[in-house]
């Protein structure tokens, strides 16, 4: 298993936001947490990512505990998080956004890894020295995407991608991250979006108030009727 | 007045203002990178300066290797001050961060007091010995010409750090949001790290230019004055933005001798000289109150 998460629990001060929560992510798949706002998906996240710090559990990623481990130094093993609302840095420009992302690398991978990013972002390219606050939102999240292709590694965590997007765009950057995942890259992706999260994972996890109540394939959770009761308004 | 003398305080005017503008730059790039007023930065200035009289005495250094020493010793100053007096605060409130600071630079002071005693010192006779020879001729070289030359290069040097490498890109990053910098695989610790040696550096370079500049006026609460005009060159050029910590640098000068040149002859004391440059720098600030290159900064939620 490239990552497993086993009995994980965070809280900000008296607030529990994560109350023993386990999945795992192979390699080379998509895994989806959903739910609903305040359900702790964005806590479990930012837990992976270590921007937070857990009260206690596990979080393994090829083979080595990382739970507690400085952001900074999560991004060198090799996993890399596109933060809920995008984040870029809106002062910088859109070429500089990506040149910061890989900031660990080597000329000639960092030379690569930007024309590469550019290649599947080819909006990006013709705006690389536009300050990154003038993009549009599509293309703000295209650029945080695109710096997480810059930095790198085998897996790709995103928060909320679809968040504030006119659906047309969500089928675009979702198409996208598909390809993503067919090069290669193992994605976590953290939605609200349910209908389009279910069909873009291979697996789905259902969270709720800090627990998961429900977990299994995609395609089967799909036709679950309480996930479509409260998720799909069907 | 006359053209002469307009060109000479033109000059006069330049020099004054690019010492305020290094010293401007240091507390820019603290408060842009950590949102602190880091109000022992005038102390850091005098520190360098002290460093200055003992590169210059104790070892008989010469101007430009003092210069160096000075600044490298003080940027280890400036780290030291980081990591011992605010890395801890850095999740404290900014009152408590701001507190800590002044005591810092009255440590500095009285430490500095304490260290060399109260009479002003000054640097030697030939410590600034300009002259430049190219050939059998030997060019003498204005004493303001090479401070400004100096506080050009320095800011240029800073200019290109800021805006052209990854470490100026983080430093920029840093100061719109924090949050994302370390998920670029960016360690907050040293772009802060290298914030304050930058800051602590080209304050000790200004330190080292205004003793040169303004002899025997070398004291342990010399950065005091300083320090609270800078800050206000910086909050006038836009806090948090290095071009405006240059221009309000610039300005501050400007007008600091201008007043006094434009006033006496008109029967305006000098001594109206602060009243008259900070109540015009006041108007600046009702008139643009972010500042010249300052914008208004969104509530990120």
């Amino acid at each position: 298993m490239l990552f497993q998460v086993r009995d994980l629990h965070v809280s900000y001060g008296n607030i529990r936001a994560v109350r023993g929560v386990s999945f795992e992510v192979d390699k080379g798949e998509i895994v989806t947490l959903i739910g609903a706002n305040g359900a702790g998906k964005s806590t479990i996240l930012n837990t992976i990512a270590g921007l937070q710090a857990p009260d206690s559990g596990t979080i393994t990623y090829q083979d080595e505990p990382i739970a507690g481990i400085p952001a900074h130094k999560i991004v060198e093993r090799g996993m890399v998080l596109v933060p809920e609302g995008r984040r870029i840095f809106g002062n910088l420009s859109v070429y500089e956004n990506l040149r910061l992302a890989g900031f660990r690398l080597d000329e000639p991978v960092l030379k690569q890894r930007l024309s590469d990013a550019l290649k599947r972002f080819p909006q990006l390219e013709s705006r690389q020295h536009q300050r990154a606050d003038t993009l549009s939102g599509g293309e703000q999240q295209m650029l945080a995407v695109g710096r997480a292709l810059v930095t790198g590694g085998d897996m790709m965590l995103l928060d909320e991608p679809s968040m504030g997007l006119a659906p047309i765009l969500v089928r675009e950057i979702f198409n996208i991250l598909k390809n993503i995942n067919r090069d290669g890259k193992t994605i976590l992706l953290v939605e609200q979006n349910a209908h389009q999260a279910l069909r873009l994972a291979d697996r789905t996890y259902v969270l709720e108030t800090g627990v998961v109540t429900l977990s299994g394939r995609s395609a089967d959770l799909i036709q679950n009727a309480d996930v479509q009761k409260a998720y799909l308004g069907g | 007045m006359d053209l002469d003398t307009l060109a000479q305080q033109f000059l006069n005017a330049l020099q004054l203002g690019s010492l305020y503008a290094l010293v401007a730059l240091g507390y820019t790039m603290v408060y842009g990178v950590l949102l602190l007023i880091n109000f022992a930065h005038g102390d850091i200035f005098m520190f360098g300066a002290f460093i200055g009289v003992f590169g210059a005495f104790v070892l008989g250094l010469p101007f430009l290797p003092t210069l160096l020493l000075s600044m490298i010793i003080t940027a280890l100053l400036g780290i030291t001050i980081e990591k011992v007096a605010y890395k801890p605060l850095r999740h404290a409130s900014r009152l408590s961060a701001v507190i800590t600071a002044l005591g810092v630079g009255l440590l500095l002071e009285n430490g500095m007091l304490a260290l060399t005693g109260a009479d002003p010192r000054r640097y030697p006779d030939n410590f600034f010995a300009a002259s430049v020879t190219i050939g059998d001729t030997t060019l003498e070289l204005s004493v303001r010409i090479v401070i400004i030359a100096v506080a050009l290069i320095l800011f240029l040097c800073l200019y290109y750090i800021v805006q052209r490498t990854k470490w100026g890109m983080a430093m920029r990053a840093i100061s719109y949001d924090k949050f994302a910098v370390p998920l670029m695989g960016v360690s907050q610790d040293r772009i802060i790290t290298l914030t304050f040696v930058l800051g602590a550096g080209l304050a000790a370079a200004a330190g080292i230019l205004w003793g040169v500049a303004f002899t025997a006026s070398l004291s342990p609460y010399m950065g005091l004055r300083v320090g609270w005009k800078a800050f206000i060159a910086a909050v006038v050029g836009g806090i948090g933005d290095i071009r405006g910590a240059a221009l309000g640098g610039l300005l501050l000068g400007f007008v600091e001798i201008f007043v006094v040149a434009l006033g006496s002859p008109i029967g305006i004391s000098s001594s109206y000289r602060d009243l008259v440059g900070f109540a015009l720098l006041l108007v600046i600030l009702v008139v643009r109150p972010t500042g010249l290159f300052g914008v208004a900064r969104r509530q990120k939620l």
